[in-house]
């Protein structure tokens, strides 16, 4: 049974990761703190059931729509609101907590949109629910493809990370942004892509738990919070420490789930949480481990 | 789209104002408090979507017959924010400040619960809908009632009741620490017991569970006959995933709320085929004449089936309203009386108080056949028997 066990670790790790990269990036180069993260997940799951309900395209391929989409509003979000916040660094010293409450706003306009324009009637649909059983394990095939999407786009990401020149810029922005900037990166440029791409990685997870939970205009909030306990587990910023932190969170989860009761779910997660804040701000990863 | 319908009702109200120029009266205002955003917002759509149906029909047939005289009808509505202390001051301010006729009431238990002491000092009859539980008894009766069968204690004794007449041996039971799914379980251990049946597995869940594995995998090693899940929306959906996906054997399975959701049949399709979940109307009951119109109406305006619960209890408490104010008017007093005396004839059969409760609709029990709701328990509602679950 504990194959069983680990495969749901897996899955609801995964998630965590993929959502958290998205968050952590953001933060990372930006400094600002996407509360309404949650709600680009959210985005993403009714873009996948609108792409399914209206024009039949499978979730498959609902990723890409959902990604261009939630993408495209980050551009908007920072070429509207925060390129020229960012450009002064007076402005930008000050973004890092207002960034808190103007994303607040952002969050509770998107809930409040789709929840006029799409009523706010939980929402659901039906794709690859078929069960495989394979090494004593039983998954469906929404679960399986939720897994593989976020692994393989947690793998891509750090691969890129170390291997494109871009990738680099990136991490160069992250650690010593003023220092990216003397030696010719093109922070703006940088930014704005960096916004764009966590938007997306947000509108994907959508896309993944869609096809496993219900739809409805207020599923982004938990999300989240998911996402700000993992990248305060891995350390604010820190790539590849989110996507190990994430994973852990799910194992934790799991594992803790399994060894007391479910009760104390939230009570394990949270507690985690403020443990970490109190004796390692820095991250259970802390310095110890760099992006590479 | 709202704005469509608003002006569509507004169109036939005018419409019907025109055509009765010798009984150009003023129009009844409805006032009442909705949660359309915050914490509840999800299920104020199943409630709006019946009051709307119901003020279509009642100014399709040239108004609300008022002792005698045919009076449209207009809602004046706020957003509660689904907190119970801004339901308070609305409806202070509809009684008030906009002196409304009449009032309809909002969606769920607490809100309910706070608006009781306001409606006594008012003297403000209002006839209840989404609220379910044991406290609701506790509220002196006067001016609020409450046409729900779904009372904790009843739903305990009677789920016992049903499960033992299909010969269930051992049951397992997971609860969502949320109030409703608590009060439930504390009503149905103590019954289960009174009943012979013994509990293999008795667990409580968070609302914001995202994985079942080690509880349906402590489900699968005691193989109950029967699995109770007492869930809220989210984790209905978990359950019915995650319990195909684990396979769940036993073939009495209930999941509390959600079940009659439209979307719950949309995201799970056949594996839900046969569950059972609590709620006490059908379409298919034929000794209810308005049950079937109601629903093909809704089906026909919304595009989807009215919520067996809340879009049912909502659509009744207007009805209760309506018949009520055919006899006595507007006069507070007498519509008081009225109600607390007189029969209706509802979607949901005949109903008539006693105290603040629903003293004939039985509780019962729903299972999920070939896509439609039927209810399965008791013998004098049912329109279909039960069925065991045999896959998912």
């Amino acid at each position: 049974m504990s194959a069983q066990l680990l495969f749901a670790a897996l899955v609801a790790g995964s998630l965590y990761a993929l959502v958290a990269l998205g968050l952590n990036l953001v933060y990372g180069t930006l400094r600002l703190l996407n509360i309404a993260h949650g709600d680009l997940v959210m985005i993403g799951a009714y873009v996948s059931f609108w792409m399914l309900s209206l024009f039949g395209l499978p979730p498959v391929l609902s990723i890409f729509v959902a990604a261009a989409l939630c993408g495209g509003f980050g551009w908007v979000i920072y070429v509207g609101m925060f390129r020229k916040l960012l450009a002064t660094p007076a402005l930008a010293q000050r973004l890092e907590a207002n960034s808190l409450i103007l994303f607040y706003g952002v969050s509770v306009i998107l809930q409040n949109c789709v929840a006029l324009a799409f009523t706010s009637t939980a929402r659901g649909y039906q794709y690859l629910n078929e069960v495989h059983k394979f090494a004593g394990i039983a998954a469906s095939g929404n679960r399986l493809m939720l897994f593989g999407v976020a692994l393989a786009l947690c793998l891509g990401m750090l691969l890129f990370l170390r291997f494109h020149l871009f990738g680099w810029s990136l991490r160069a922005v992250i650690e010593r942004r003023d220092a990216a900037a003397v030696v010719g990166v093109d922070v703006d440029r940088v930014q704005m892509v960096t916004i764009c791409i966590g938007f997306a990685i947000a509108g994907v997870a959508g896309v993944l738990v869609s096809m496993t939970e219900q739809i409805t205009p207020f599923m982004g909030f938990p999300f989240t919070i998911a996402a700000f306990v993992v990248i305060v587990l891995g350390g604010l910023g820190n790539i590849f420490a989110g996507i190990v932190a994430g994973f852990a969170l799910g194992f934790i989860e799991t594992f803790g789930v399994a060894l007391t009761s479910a009760t104390y779910r939230s009570i394990l997660i949270y507690g985690l949480f403020v443990g970490v804040l109190l004796l390692r701000p820095q991250g259970l990863f802390g310095k110890a481990i760099k992006i590479r | 789209m709202r704005l469509l319908t608003k002006l569509k009702s507004l169109v036939a109200a005018a419409a019907v104002v025109a055509a009765s120029v010798a009984q150009a009266e003023e129009p009844v205002r409805i006032g009442y408090s909705m949660s359309l955003t915050g914490l509840f917002a999800q299920a104020a759509p199943s409630q709006v979507n019946a009051f709307e149906l119901w003020k279509d029909k009642v100014n399709a047939a040239g108004g609300l017959d008022v002792a005698g005289t045919k009076r449209p009808v207009e809602f004046v509505t706020y957003d509660d924010q689904s907190n119970p202390a801004n339901a308070v001051r609305i409806y202070e301010k509809l009684i008030a400040e906009d002196k409304v006729d009449l009032l309809a009431a909002p969606w769920s238990t607490p809100i309910h619960l706070a608006l009781a002491p306001i409606l006594s000092r008012h003297k403000f009859p209002m006839v209840g809908n989404t609220a379910a539980s044991v406290q609701l008894r506790e509220i002196a009766p006067g001016y609020i009632w409450f046409p729900t069968a779904v009372i904790p204690d009843r739903v305990g004794e009677e789920l016992a009741a049903f499960m033992k007449s299909k010969d269930i041996k051992s049951a397992a039971i997971l609860s969502n620490v949320l109030p409703l799914s608590q009060e439930i379980k504390s009503f149905l251990v103590p019954a289960l017991e009174k009943h012979g049946i013994s509990i293999s597995v008795n667990e409580n869940y968070p609302p914001d569970i995202k994985d079942m594995t080690t509880l349906l995998t402590q489900v699968n090693e005691t193989a109950p006959d029967a699995v109770i899940v007492l869930s809220y929306p989210a984790d209905s959906f978990l359950f019915a995933a995650q319990a195909k996906e684990l396979g769940i054997k036993a073939p009495f399975v209930l999941s509390l709320i959600g079940a009659t959701f439209g979307s719950y049949q949309q995201a799970l399709g056949e594996s839900v085929n046969n569950m059972v979940t609590v709620g006490h109307w059908s379409p298919n009951q034929a000794d209810w004449p308005k049950a079937k119109p109601f629903f093909e109406a809704y089906k026909a305006k919304y595009n989807e089936a009215p919520d067996a619960l809340d879009s049912v209890l909502a659509y009744m408490s207007l009805e209760i309203l309506e018949q009520a104010v055919a006899k006595a008017g507007l006069d507070k007093e007498k519509i008081r009386e009225a109600v607390s005396t007189m029969t209706f004839d509802t979607i949901n059969g005949p109903v008539k108080f006693e105290g603040v409760q629903n003293s004939v609709t039985p509780t019962s029990f729903l299972q999920i056949q070939d896509g439609s709701l039927e209810l399965v328990w008791p013998d004098s509602v049912k329109t279909k028997d039960f069925r065991p679950k045999t896959g998912w």
